[in-house]
């Protein structure tokens, strides 16, 4: 119903930007007597035009992300929201900061509208941090039981903890389980002792062993390891080392993401990308390359940029980033897609108190702002697709945003197409080579017919992805 | 030709270089920046904006004023000595403007001249003076007769001829002021000669003598030696502290003769300046040199043939201050229901509808020099542009300009300007005035191709030059300047070296006294266009003063220069030089766009080329990698305004072929010389 309510507004789009959205105000009032009412009431007539966008995003989250923000200390490359407890806390587990907090995000989530009862229930849950494993279990409990209670929670759904080396023991492991804890996400980083000490890392070697064995022993089946490529000083023998390493241990999902140096952490005042001691561009680009061969090698899927998996084995939370599905986000900084409108909670502590106080009160609501135009939603489905290895799906895409659309973004990416950084596939997801394309594009009709997905190749593609998401942000919003 | 001409200051005129405009590069430094109070290119508005319509109240009866009572004049003077301060502090002694009312530079109105220190706009202001003339027996001054001067504000010096020629032909004498502590530099030198050669009446005024180091002495011995000007006709003034002044117009009284008009003659007046005024239309500048002008006579102009009513007439005093009538000699404003500064030919002759005369000699038409492509910054504005244009030429009927097409920076304007200082001057306007981003190609100077079939074409574009063309080329002509360099004797080797690499060919060499040296050089203009008086300056620790006024074509061995990326050219960046200096330019041409183009997803092959020959080339490797990591707990939106960022600076760039070329790689361009 409501996709084909939408269809009109969204074919009108590309053709006419300009189009007097008021004419569309009523028809889309209607609609929304029907829709999950999270949109806000109080929005302006532009607002709610254009907040009404694919029917995927007004879909009720079954996701949810929690924020654990506590570590020990802040790692050198670290830029998120997160609480270092110091080295006084070793006994995490009477931590009133931790306590608190965990009652604070408690209460968020039970202030949280939900505007139906027959809403399916969470599917999937994520800790990250943070450290999520310094949270005692008992209080990862509490926030299992709060959104049991409030949202439902999937017998079968995936609740992950990203958990680090040195933070948790068998025992921490096997309560976890209990809970319901079924993929852990173990944030290794490197299997070189000097390299996790020069990013600042709490743990050491020992503990990243230590770390596989608990993992391995407690017979936890789904998990994951993160690595960092392009740490300082990092050679292409250690990078290989530690890839090595990680097949041997056989996780079902690899993350290799690659350093960010950000402003204001310690390797932004360091280190400047590209330059020593950080691996030069070209060195950082054979380590994805590297890292790109050894897992697919090791029969790894590479299904998404930094993802890497085992048949079946996807991170199903983060598929859920990927297609612009709907979240649930609580806790500090958090972010949240519900409504088909993303909003970010505050990163301090004090201003997210006052915001988790205000949505009690119902004087503040998790919506965010920001008015979102279609093309906005465009950019985001293009730029979360194009991050996997599935890629862009044309045809719900020309469905919701106009042929013309997908038409432009052809023209921009025809000679990526031909350099081979850019890959079509047709409906049987069979390859379909750059001259075949050029035939397409005289044709708006063939596009549709022979073409059916896509993707940015692997990994010539993926480490250019920036450049080719911009290419095609300009051609959705010149 | 008409055209450029400028000359220096010191050091300190580095303030000039303070303000922001959208061609930082080439002008740093640029003589023409600093120099010259007196410039005057047809930009418009003046002070008259706001008239006052109080004329009967001001009791000014022109008829009081036969020609024996007048006195016209200008001041020049080399740049920061003094020219501004001393016009400000006459209109002050006169009660013209009220000491403290009036800001400083009174006659200086554009934002751009303020910010300067420059004057760019003519102006013209009536002032009355009471002075007992050769001493007659007239005890009270109440009884002494009064005299109306015309301090005529327009470039006293050479920078554009005909405007040169322009104010001078109103006036009959000039008070050359003089630093008493800088002493005669290279713009002084050029505007002596050009009052001389016009007949005027040479009042040196030595100025600022209450600087320590003043030296009045000193200069007068170098007027002597340079000028044969009487040391003792020398006023020694300080218009800071008011020393002197006193005598400054006494002397232009006493010294300068009355105009030579025929009050009794049809009427004939020169038509001096116009500007564009939002109210009342076109408001021209003229100068009656013979009969009488009143409000609501016929007048014709000779150029056009065009008839007009005045609608208005009256003096500048200082604003516009209507009289009803003008008598030979007098200098005033005529408003005549013109639509378009374009119809007001500057230098024109205006009669009485009824009459035939004799036209007066005009001036020479003006000349464009230095030629430039004007291109929005983002291409989708061309429409903001053309406006823009449009409204600023309205003001400044001196610029040329003609659309043009580039493949690089899409539709933009070809447009020609009377000198470098203009040029800059017009970005200036057109960014602080109308809010217009451009990017500006090169400028290039008008160069002659003969072919061998004898054909001949005049280059404005270099990119208009065929790169392989299929007539011969059989000979290249380029302007050039004769220009005036003064130095300290101890910078003479370094300022030679500089001038022999800039194909410069000496012309004269000679002390001005025992520690200063003045030549001639006759040198190519493209030569100077860009950064010849910042080298010059940097050699010699800012002491050289420098002016230059056009002269004729010279055969010269002449190449098209042409930049490629990835082996299409950008025609834009076309450029034509000697043919010595092809293989230098092409390097620094190259070499830049390595350092300003990014890397980008594919490799780019940089070529500098004259014909099929490739003189220069480098490559851009291709981009390794451009990822972002993971999406930390789905926070989108950071990572979204990066990407979106990357957009944007996407679309900022020009696109040739498959190669994104930044704006700045065109500002960049601009400093190779």
């Amino acid at each position: 119903m409501l996709k084909s309510t939408f269809t009109p507004v969204f074919s009108l789009f590309p053709a006419k930007p300009r189009t007097p959205k008021l004419f569309y105000y009523s028809n889309i009032t209607n609609t929304f007597k029907h829709n999950p009412p999270s949109v806000r009431r109080n929005a302006s007539s532009n607002t709610i035009l254009t907040t009404s966008t694919t029917p995927l995003s007004q879909l009720t989250p079954t996701s949810a992300y929690i924020h654990l923000p506590f570590c020990r200390k802040r790692c050198h490359y670290c830029d998120f929201p997160i609480v270092a407890l110091g080295s006084s806390s070793n006994q995490p587990d009477d931590d009133p900061r931790i306590l608190n907090y965990v009652q604070l995000l408690c209460r968020e989530i039970n202030a949280t509208k939900v505007e139906s009862k027959t809403n399916p229930p969470l599917q999937t849950v994520f800790f990250g941090g943070g450290t999520p494993s310094l949270v005692p279990p008992k209080l990862v409990s509490s926030v299992l039981e709060v959104l049991r209670l409030k949202f439902g929670l999937s017998s079968n759904a995936e609740i992950s903890m990203e958990m680090d080396p040195g933070t948790f023991d068998a025992k921490k492991m096997k309560e976890l389980i209990g809970l319901g804890v079924n993929r852990v996400s173990l944030g290794v980083q490197a299997f070189q002792e000097e390299l996790l000490k020069a990013c600042g890392r709490a743990h050491g070697l020992e503990e990243v062993y230590e770390a596989i064995e608990i993992v391995g022993s407690c017979g936890v089946e789904n998990w994951s390891m993160d690595l960092i490529s392009s740490l300082p000083n990092q050679t292409s023998e250690m990078w290989e080392e530690s890839l090595r390493l990680t097949v041997e241990a056989e996780p079902t999902h690899v993350s290799v993401y690659d350093l960010q140096v950000e402003q204001g952490t310690k390797f932004g005042i360091l280190y400047t990308p590209g330059e020593f001691p950080l691996p030069s561009e070209t060195q950082s680009a054979e380590f994805y390359r590297m890292a790109s061969n050894t897992l697919s090698d090791a029969s790894y899927n590479h299904y998404e940029i930094s993802s890497y998996c085992k048949s079946g084995f996807e991170c199903k939370h983060n598929l859920t980033y990927w297609r612009n599905k709907p979240f649930y986000g609580f806790g500090l900084g958090s972010a949240s897609y519900v409504g088909g409108l993303r909003f970010s909670r505050p990163r301090k502590i004090k201003e997210y108190t006052g915001y988790v106080q205000n949505l009690e009160n119902g004087v503040a609501d998790c919506c965010g702002n920001d008015s979102v135009e279609p093309k906005d939603v465009a950019m985001d489905v293009v730029m979360l697709s194009l991050r996997t290895s599935r890629g862009l799906d044309l045809k719900s895409f020309k469905e919701a945003y106009g042929g013309s659309l997908v038409f432009s973004l052809f023209k921009v990416y025809k000679p990526y197409v031909e350099s081979g950084h850019v890959v079509c596939l047709d409906e049987h997801r069979r390859v379909v080579p750059a001259d075949e394309l050029s035939t397409a594009l005289l044709d708006v009709d063939r596009i549709e017919k022979s073409l059916a997905y896509i993707r940015l190749s692997d990994p010539d593609g993926f480490l250019l992805s920036n450049e080719l998401i911009a290419l095609a942000f300009g051609a959705i919003a010149p | 030709m008409g055209s450029l001409s400028r000359a220096s200051k010191t050091l300190k005129s580095v303030r000039h270089f303070s303000l922001t405009h959208p061609f930082p590069s080439i002008f740093k430094g640029n003589p023409l920046y600093t120099r010259l109070n007196d410039h005057h290119f047809g930009l418009s508005h003046g002070f008259c904006s706001h008239p006052r319509q109080n004329s009967k109240e001001n009791g000014i009866d022109l008829s009081n004023y036969p020609t024996e009572r007048i006195r016209n004049f200008s001041i020049i003077a080399h740049v920061d000595h003094g020219k501004s301060t001393l016009a400000d502090r006459l209109l002050e002694l006169t009660g013209t403007i009220k000491r403290g009312h009036g800001q400083p530079q009174y006659l200086d109105k554009l934002q751009v001249e303020r910010e300067r220190g420059i004057t760019v706009k003519a102006q013209t202001a009536t002032m009355f003076h009471k002075h007992n003339f050769r001493g007659t027996d007239i005890s009270d001054v109440q009884d002494q007769p009064s005299f109306l001067l015309n301090l005529i504000d327009t470039p006293g010096h050479v920078d554009f001829s005909y405007e040169v020629s322009r104010s001078l032909a109103a006036c009959q004498g000039a008070l050359l002021v003089v630093d008493a502590a800088q002493g005669v530099q290279a713009q002084t030198v050029a505007n002596f000669y050009l009052a001389f050669e016009s007949n005027l009446t040479i009042i040196p005024v030595i100025n600022k003598i209450d600087q320590p180091t003043a030296d009045p002495d000193l200069v007068k011995a170098q007027l002597k030696s340079m000028f044969d000007l009487d040391p003792s006709d020398a006023l020694l003034t300080s218009a800071k502290t008011g020393q002197g002044l006193d005598q400054v117009l006494p002397a232009v009284i006493e010294r300068i003769p009355p105009p030579p008009g025929k009050s009794g003659s049809p009427l004939r007046m020169l038509l001096l300046d116009s500007y564009y005024d939002e109210y009342k239309g076109v408001i021209c500048h003229v100068a009656v040199v013979d009969g009488m002008l009143r409000k609501g006579d016929k007048i014709s102009s000779a150029a056009t043939g065009q008839a007009y009513e005045v609608l208005d007439v009256g003096i500048m005093h200082p604003e516009l201050t209507p009289t009803g009538v003008l008598h030979s000699g007098q200098v005033g404003y005529v408003v005549s229901g013109m639509r378009s500064t374009k119809e007001a030919r500057v230098g024109d002759t205006l009669s009485h509808s009824r009459s035939v005369v004799e036209p007066l000699p005009g001036f020479k038409p003006a000349k464009h020099m230095v030629f430039s492509g004007v291109y929005p910054a983002d291409g989708s504005d061309f429409e903001a542009l053309n406006h823009a244009i449009e409204r600023l030429t309205c003001n400044d009927a001196s610029v040329s300009v003609a659309k043009e097409s580039s493949t690089a920076l899409g539709l933009g304007f070809r447009c020609g300007f009377l000198g470098l200082l203009h040029m800059d001057v017009f970005h200036q306007r057109l960014e602080q005035e109308y809010g217009a981003h451009v990017i500006s190609t090169v400028p290039t100077v008008p160069y002659i191709f003969e072919y061998s079939d004898e054909s001949k074409v005049l280059v404005q574009n270099p990119a208009a030059l065929p790169s392989n063309p299929t007539k011969r080329i059989s000979a290249c002509w380029e302007p050039t300047v004769m220009a005036t360099i003064i130095i300290p004797s101890e910078y003479v080797g370094p300022v030679i070296t500089l001038c022999s690499e800039r194909r410069g060919q000496q012309l004269e060499y000679s002390f001005i006294d025992s520690q200063r040296v003045f030549m001639k050089y006759r040198l190519p203009l493209r030569e100077i266009v860009v950064d010849f008086y910042n080298e010059l300056k940097s050699i010699t620790s800012g002491y050289a003063s420098f002016d230059y006024e056009d002269a004729e074509y010279q055969q010269s061995d002449l190449v098209k220069l042409d930049v490629l990326l990835n082996g299409q050219p950008v025609d834009a960046m076309a450029t034509i030089v000697h043919n010595l200096k092809a293989q230098r330019v092409g390097r620094e041409l190259v070499d830049k766009l390595k350092k300003f183009i990014d890397r980008q997803m594919f490799e780019i092959t940089i070529q500098a080329a004259i014909g099929s020959k490739i003189i220069a080339r480098e490559t851009i490797s291709a981009m390794r990698k451009n990822v972002l990591a993971k999406c930390y707990g789905g926070d989108i939106t950071r990572k979204k305004k990066l990407l979106e960022k990357q957009k944007e600076g996407k679309k900022r760039m020009k696109r040739v072929g498959s190669v994104d070329i930044p704006q700045e790689a065109f500002h960049e361009l601009l400093k190779v010389s």
